[in-house]
């Protein structure tokens, strides 16, 4: 019954053997990152020496320079303002679609679980007859229309995770704040905004990234004159010699802001990217 | 049914020192309780008897084998949670049988003692019940199926009924106990409650700081308290502390209070005290042996002096009166119906044979 | 539920004093969302749905009723049988991949480890990139002359090798499925590692204290505490492994010839290299009418919606 006295195992040799490996699965995911931008500060000749240099012999901002020149580089602003405003709008009107379903559970389990249902549509299936109906209105290619679809794909997300935490707030504040006087209108903006605001902050940095990141749509729904970091990215790939420099210059320039954001927020990334699945 | 000994156990957490040099030794068979307020290191103490911490210093010992580096499930102990811990999956019959699942013991061996073990415990009629279909006081019970069903040669208790209600508290304490008597196996015991400890023990551990302050039958720490710590630990509503000094002198010693009253010591307390007249003491005397003055005559040992009540708090069968003594507020009790008034000028009869002399720098019982 | 949902709702309950309460407050706040998810959900569909039922295709634009022909002829197409077997593979292999090794990470990274922070910072870094830019990353470190993998292999094999990771048949779905499992396991690594430090401490300690070994407390205690956040990882997994479009555009953009088409990337080419844009409706619509199916059942079946 007793068992052979087995020694615990010296917590110095798990530590150590843990480091390892993850040290190990550390290269393994950041490669590829450290790679890109590694290339995106090399020369042609670096990029494609054989074998290839492992790091760059100086950091030169040749390319990058030569996309801003080329006005390329305003893709990313593109993105900026089709990511923001989309995401404006969908965390206002999200927002209170929430709160409807929260406090007054507005259309019952049906409308919500169409709601989500939403988020679950595979892209190109839905973007297509958008697209349809873009060439009926003549919104291909346009600010607005690209827009109207970000904002109209991420309302689920936004829903789905603001009902979450607006059922975190005490509905004692609300109540106490229309005994004081307030109209509904006013409980919301005065009492409801405000206690929820980390979770519309984080939930607002998940859908602007959702929508920065996004390529499909993008590409379908525009041609020339609004174009996408994503999008300018993929007119860099050509038959035999990608410009690789300008491939990773501009991946780089799209990517840095996120990281640069997921940083600050590491707390409510697992509740974000889980869709509250969990409250990490 | 094994034996426990500890000898210099120390543990930290982080800038903690939670145990601190711990020497225990526990006779197979005892019911000891570990029992002290709110961060002396009895959870602790118990978790790493357990295994489930890890010491930074000295060894324990089960049964003469040392088990420092034994994991916890090699150590052949059993042990109930404070939150029950039940796995919320399983009813309650895989519950209880999952230790002897592990164990791979055969599968009627299994059913019989499940069922033994349920029987003891009123918990018969629940067997395919899951845990969130069960009251706390059920819960609890099946975590302590859990327990005795493996046969373990120590039983370990953390804080098992904190999380019940009053009566079932109560209820719960009396089935312990006949568990004990029942199974006879050694079972640690840790609470904060003075009153769990002093009606479940055959030994008390009382702790602070992460030291034992005394060991020793119930009685014995609440009639010999060691230190004002122990003394005021048991008992409720709690000892009476008077500041004062020795007065006397050859013939006579007597506490002289702060307010200027003396009150005589009995002939046998008087050994070895004489040599300090004039230092400073600690008065300590239990509401218990504070009374209401109803003889002609005090009885030997008695000092009876006239107070003042200032507030009365009847619980039903007792009356307990404040009342000012020493310069501080002194807690005395009285029959339900032996004082009537706040403000009521009435004798009282301190029983000095049972007071204890307190060294207000040591902390130490004279 | 909070118990704040329990309660019955305010303006049914009390009425505000000096105020009539507002009816419609609950339709007007939640009527901007809906108008714009049927705009963008709905109307497109039905549109689409009438297109579907037409003729039009690159050469002409009929509107006549075209019945189900478009429809039927799905059910002839083999190469859209043959992408949604590709789809099936990929996802076939990716998932159990990304999900064991993101549980094995998460039990790496479970226990005190001075420094966790940092770590988990940055393997977080390719999920949060566009795939789009995975894609492109790993179409550079493929790249037969000047990538470093196969400057890797050189070291290890001893002598060059010449691996065309984006054109050889035999190697394109190792390429895709490798970038795919390197964007995403750590998706499932953040959110197990989430759900397994939420797994009561009591639970396990008592089941080592029963003296059950490391696989049985895993297997009867661990796993179905974390389950229904792995079911809910796995579904999400699941629905973005079959939608795959960005990383296969990047690397293969179907190729070669049509061997890694998945069904997003052969939706596409229909309805936008070959402007079949009636058969592309009908594929559309069957796609979303089947996923539409699938999910309600899911999210029904795991009661998300409450």
């Amino acid at each position: 019954m007793i068992g052979s006295g087995k020694i615990l195992r010296r917590r110095g040799v798990v530590l150590g053997l843990r480091y390892v490996a993850a040290i190990l699965l550390t290269i393994f995911f950041v490669f590829p990152v450290y790679w890109l931008f590694t290339i995106s500060f090399k020369t042609p000749d670096e990029i494609f020496a054989f074998p290839p240099a492992w790091y760059p012999k100086s950091i030169q901002f040749n390319n990058y320079a030569v996309l801003f020149k080329d006005g390329d580089a305003e893709t990313v602003w593109n993105s900026l303002v089709l990511s923001a405003a989309s995401t404006v709008i969908a965390m206002f009107f999200g927002t209170m679609a929430a709160y409807s379903l929260v406090r007054f559970k507005t259309g019952g389990e049906n409308l919500a679980v169409w709601i989500i249902s939403q988020r679950m549509m595979p892209p190109i299936a839905i973007v297509f007859p958008v697209f349809l109906l873009y060439v009926y209105f003549g919104w291909v290619d346009t600010y607005h229309g690209l827009i109207i679809l970000y904002t109209a794909f991420s309302l689920p997300y936004v829903i789905w995770m603001m009902r979450g935490y607006l059922e975190d707030i005490p509905l004692e504040l609300e109540e106490s704040a229309l005994v004081d006087g307030c109209t509904r209108w006013q409980v919301l903006w005065k009492v409801v905004f405000p206690m929820a605001r980390t979770g519309l902050f984080a939930t607002a940095v998940f859908t602007f990234i959702f929508a920065w990141n996004d390529f499909l749509f993008a590409f379908v729904l525009t041609r020339t004159e609004v174009v996408t970091y994503t999008v300018q990215v993929t007119h860099y790939f050509g038959g035999q010699s990608n410009f690789w420099a300008k491939i990773a210059a501009m991946s780089v320039l799209g990517t840095v802001p996120v990281f640069i954001t997921v940083a600050m927020l590491q707390r409510y990334l697992v509740r974000g990217i889980s869709m509250g699945a969990v409250k990490g | 049914m094994a034996d426990l000994r500890i000898t210099g156990l120390h543990k930290r957490y982080g800038g903690v020192h939670a145990v601190r040099g711990i020497d225990l030794e526990i006779p197979a068979g005892e019911f000891t309780v570990l029992v002290g307020p709110s961060g002396c290191g009895k959870s602790t103490l118990l978790r790493t008897i357990a295994g489930l911490e890890e010491t930074d210093a000295g060894t324990i010992q089960i049964a003469g084998q040392t088990v420092n580096h034994v994991r916890p499930r090699d150590r052949d102990i059993a042990m109930v949670f404070q939150n029950y811990a039940l796995y919320p999956y399983m009813n309650v019959y895989e519950n209880i049988a999952f230790g002897l699942r592990a164990r791979k013991t055969a599968a009627d061996e299994i059913d019989k003692r499940v069922k033994r073990a349920a029987d003891m415990l009123g918990i018969g009629q629940l067997l395919d019940r899951l845990p969130r279909q069960l009251s706390g006081g059920q819960r609890q019970r099946v975590a302590i199926g859990r327990a005795i069903v493996r046969n373990a040669r120590l039983f370990l208790f953390d804080e098992p009924l904190s999380n019940l209600d009053a009566q079932l508290r109560d209820e719960m304490r009396g089935e312990i106990k006949r568990l004990h008597r029942e199974i006879g196996k050694t079972m640690i015991y840790v609470t904060h409650d003075q009153i769990e400890a002093m009606t479940l023990a055959d030994r008390i551990v009382l702790l602070k700081d992460g030291m034992i302050e005394q060991v020793g039958t119930p009685l014995d720490l609440f009639e010999r308290p060691a230190t004002r710590f122990v003394a005021g630990f048991l008992g409720s509503p709690q000892m009476n502390f008077i500041p004062g000094e020795l007065a006397g002198g050859v013939a006579q010693l007597a506490v002289r209070l702060g307010d200027g009253k003396a009150l005589p010591l009995p002939e046998a307390r008087r050994g070895a005290l004489t040599a300090a007249v004039g230092r400073p003491l600690v008065l300590g005397i239990r509401p218990e042996h504070i009374s209401r003055a109803v003889a002609a005559a005090p009885r030997a040992g008695q000092v009876r002096i006239p107070v003042a009540v200032d507030l009365i708090q009847p619980t039903g069968s007792r009356t307990y009166i404040s009342v000012p003594l020493g310069g501080i507020a002194a807690t005395a009790e009285v029959e339900p119906h032996d004082v009537n008034r706040v403000g009521e000028s009435i004798e009282i009869d301190i029983d000095m044979n049972k007071a204890i002399l307190i060294d207000p720098e040591t902390d130490k019982v004279i | 539920m909070s118990s704040a949902s329990t309660i019955t709702p305010i303006d049914q309950a009390t009425p505000v004093p000096g105020r009539a309460p507002d009816r419609y407050f609950k339709h007007q706040l939640i009527a901007p969302a809906i108008f714009l998810l049927l705009l963008i959900g709905l109307f497109p569909l039905i549109y689409s749905l009438i297109v579907s039922f037409q003729r039009i295709t690159m050469l002409e634009e009929d509107y006549s009723f075209a019945g189900l022909a478009n429809y039927a002829q799905l059910f002839r197409d083999t190469r859209l049988w043959q992408s949604l077997l590709h789809t099936a593979i990929i996802t076939a292999i990716a998932l159990p991949i990304e999900l064991v090794a993101g549980l094995l990470m998460a039990q790496l990274f479970l226990e005190r480890l001075p420094g966790r922070q940092i770590f988990v910072s940055l393997l977080v870094l390719p999920t949060v990139i566009s795939p789009i830019v995975a894609g492109a990353t790993w179409r550079l470190l493929f790249d037969n002359r000047y990538g470093p993998i196969n400057q890797i292999l050189g070291w290890i094999a001893g002598e060059p090798v010449a691996a065309l990771w984006t054109v050889n048949p035999n190697l394109v779905y190792p390429a895709i499925i490798l970038c795919e499992i390197w964007q995403w396991t750590p998706f499932m690594f953040l959110i197990l590692l989430a759900a397994l430090s939420n797994v009561d401490r009591s639970l396990t300690e008592a089941a080592e204290i029963d003296g059950a070994g490391y696989w049985r407390i895993f297997g009867r205690i661990v796993l179905p505490a974390i389950w229904p956040v792995m079911a809910i990882a796995i579904l999400i997994r699941s629905l973005d492994l079959v939608r795959i479009f960005d990383i296969i555009w990047a690397l293969t953009a179907g190729g070669p010839g049509t061997m890694t088409e998945t069904i997003s990337i052969y939706t596409y080419t229909q309805g936008f290299n070959q402007f079949e844009t009636s058969y592309t409706a009908a594929m559309a619509f069957l796609v979303i009418a089947l996923l539409t199916v699938i999910v309600t059942w899911a999210i029904r079946r795991m009661g998300l919606a409450k």
